[in-house]
């Protein structure tokens, strides 16, 4: 089956990614997040037919009721820091098959202390065969041994990586919703940063934040009536890994390897035709696979590319045009649905200041 | 060898009490029961997996399915294997979301490839120096074998120590 140019986003919401977010549940912001793209999208609350929620902790018949719309297509999309994205081609396939007409599609992420809203914590091998050899914070352990071993394969440098987060927070400096607005940083100062877990750089790792976004989906027929510019969903594909998965044949390859091809085969374009990038990073390395993995930069030859390549808004080929989550900030279940709305924000033709000029055909990886 | 530098390494002899341990023991959340084997055989200071006889391979870590195949727990035997490895890769932990072993930093946290096909598991490579850790001196590659710990009367933990290459015997399961 293929969803090309079957369906579209035509509206958009996005929440300051910030530090915490007191006084906020899950339900709230999600609601917050959902009214700004039902507004943007010119439609009414009545008009949401379908709903899309990351699933596991914020399931759809709750957040639903909370948000007082009566659907008739409802699922959850519970892919972590990629339900945003997955939720994109889930509801479009829903509404190029008359499942709905419009599609509301909201991932959120508290960060409010007085509920306990860390996120984190799954149930895995972890707490039995990882945790008692004192894991790096957070998920750091995994891609310090990532970068490592891409290092010892490729001669990747530390040097070379520090562009990507260098780059980013230029972009993000023109992003009023990015938890580092206003706050500048030069490659020198990448490599000034204390070590977190060699290879790992304070400043190429992100910052756990609150946040929350949505889009809404419709068919491509009700999009051409829309008062925004659409931004058309050519395809999409899906890769799985189970990050604390050490059994994978190699470590350094990314589930993009699988995803990539399948999205690029439903759109009829090769990576060469991609004109901008909003690749998930969570971390420099973390990015800098999935890139080569895409198919956008040759496997191994990350470090060069970046080099000598400007990925600023201004550059030859953007990447993460609003700062991506190393510089505005990882706001949790959110996290890659982030590059969703940025991507269809440029799309749209809507990015301000940090707008780029070719805007028609852009990849994704949330 | 010098096992100053790296977490716990120093000591070789279970605790008296279990409170004297800071760090986390091993939490069986899964299932305690299917990865009971194993952490029996650590106590012995020896290494068991399961073996997947119909596919020819090993599992880790433990299951009640075997991956990939689908091959049913109670077909799946409990195999002792050598404790011969490589580092696949490693990171060399400076801030751990654990205070206890932040306190004991630098320490490698590493991924070992077992010469028993397939398997790798999560581990600290022991005999570095903390200057041989800021300098990044292990690499890729670097034969290790299995020593055990014996962190409190119940649990032992499985550590890796480098040895030098014409040293070790050739492995096969």
């Amino acid at each position: 089956m293929s969803f090309r140019g079957e369906a579209a986003i035509i509206g958009i919401g996005e929440l300051p990614t910030q530090r915490t977010y007191l006084g906020k549940s899950m339900p709230g912001l999600l609601g917050d997040a959902a009214r700004l793209a039902i507004h943007d999208a010119h439609i009414n609350v009545g008009d949401v037919d379908g709903i899309i929620t990351e699933g596991g902790i914020t399931y759809p018949a709750f957040v639903a009721e909370y948000l007082g719309l009566s659907v008739r297509f409802a699922t959850g999309s519970s892919m972590m820091g990629a339900s945003g994205a997955t939720g994109v081609a889930l509801a479009s396939m829903a509404v190029m098959n008359g499942l709905a007409n419009y599609v509301l599609v909201v991932i959120a992420q508290d960060r409010n202390p007085a509920l306990g809203g860390g996120g984190e914590g799954f149930p895995g091998h972890a707490g039995e065969f990882d945790f008692p050899y004192g894991p790096a914070a957070g998920a750091n352990n995994g891609y310090g041994q990532i970068y490592q071993r891409h290092m010892e394969l490729y001669g990747t440098t530390q040097e070379q990586l520090a562009h990507v987060a260098a780059n980013q927070r230029f972009n993000a400096l023109e992003n009023p919703n990015a938890v580092f607005k206003g706050q500048p940083i030069t490659h020198q100062d990448v490599l000034d940063s204390r070590y977190v877990n060699y290879p790992l750089r304070l400043l190429e790792v992100v910052m756990p934040c609150g946040g929350a976004a949505a889009v809404i989906v419709t068919s491509a027929e009700r999009a051409a009536a829309s008062l925004n510019k659409p931004a058309y969903v050519l395809g999409g594909g899906t890769g799985l890994d189970d990050f604390g998965a050490l059994q994978k044949p190699e470590i350094t390859v990314s589930p993009v390897a699988r995803s990539a091809p399948i999205a690029l085969n439903m759109s009829g374009y090769s990576p060469r035709d991609m004109q901008f990038a909003q690749f998930y990073d969570c971390y420099t390395i973390l990015e800098s696979m999935c890139l080569e993995d895409a198919g956008l930069v040759p496997k191994g030859e990350i470090g060069p590319f970046f080099e000598s390549t400007d990925t600023t808004y201004k550059g030859e080929f953007p990447i993460n045009t609003d700062g991506g989550q190393l510089s505005a900030g990882q706001p949790g279940l959110a996290g890659g649905f982030r590059h969703v709305v940025e991507a269809a924000r440029q799309i749209m033709g809507r990015a301000g200041p940090r707008q780029i000029e070719r805007n028609d055909l852009g990849m994704v990886n949330g | 060898m010098t096992y100053g530098d790296t977490p716990g390494g120093g000591k070789k002899k279970a605790p008296d009490a279990v409170s004297d341990y800071k760090k986390p023991l091993p939490n069986p959340s899964l299932n305690p029961e299917v990865s009971k084997p194993f952490w029996d055989g650590t106590k012995k200071h020896e290494l068991w997996v399961q073996y997947d006889r119909r596919n020819n391979k090993f599992v880790f870590p433990p299951r009640e399915v075997s991956p990939g195949d689908l091959t049913p727990m109670d077909e799946l035997e409990w195999t002792k294997i050598n404790g011969m490895g490589r580092v696949y890769s490693y990171t060399t932990v400076y801030q751990s979301s654990i205070p206890a072993f932040t306190e004991e930093a630098p320490y490698v946290n590493a991924t070992i490839q077992l010469d028993a096909a397939g398997v790798r598991m999560t581990g600290n490579v022991l005999g570095l120096t903390k200057e041989q850790l800021m300098n990044n001196e292990l690499h890729i590659n670097q034969r290790v074998e299995a020593v055990f710990e014996d962190i409190t009367p119940d649990w032992t933990l499985v550590k890796w120590q480098i040895v030098d290459e014409e040293e070790a015997p050739s492995a096969e399961e």
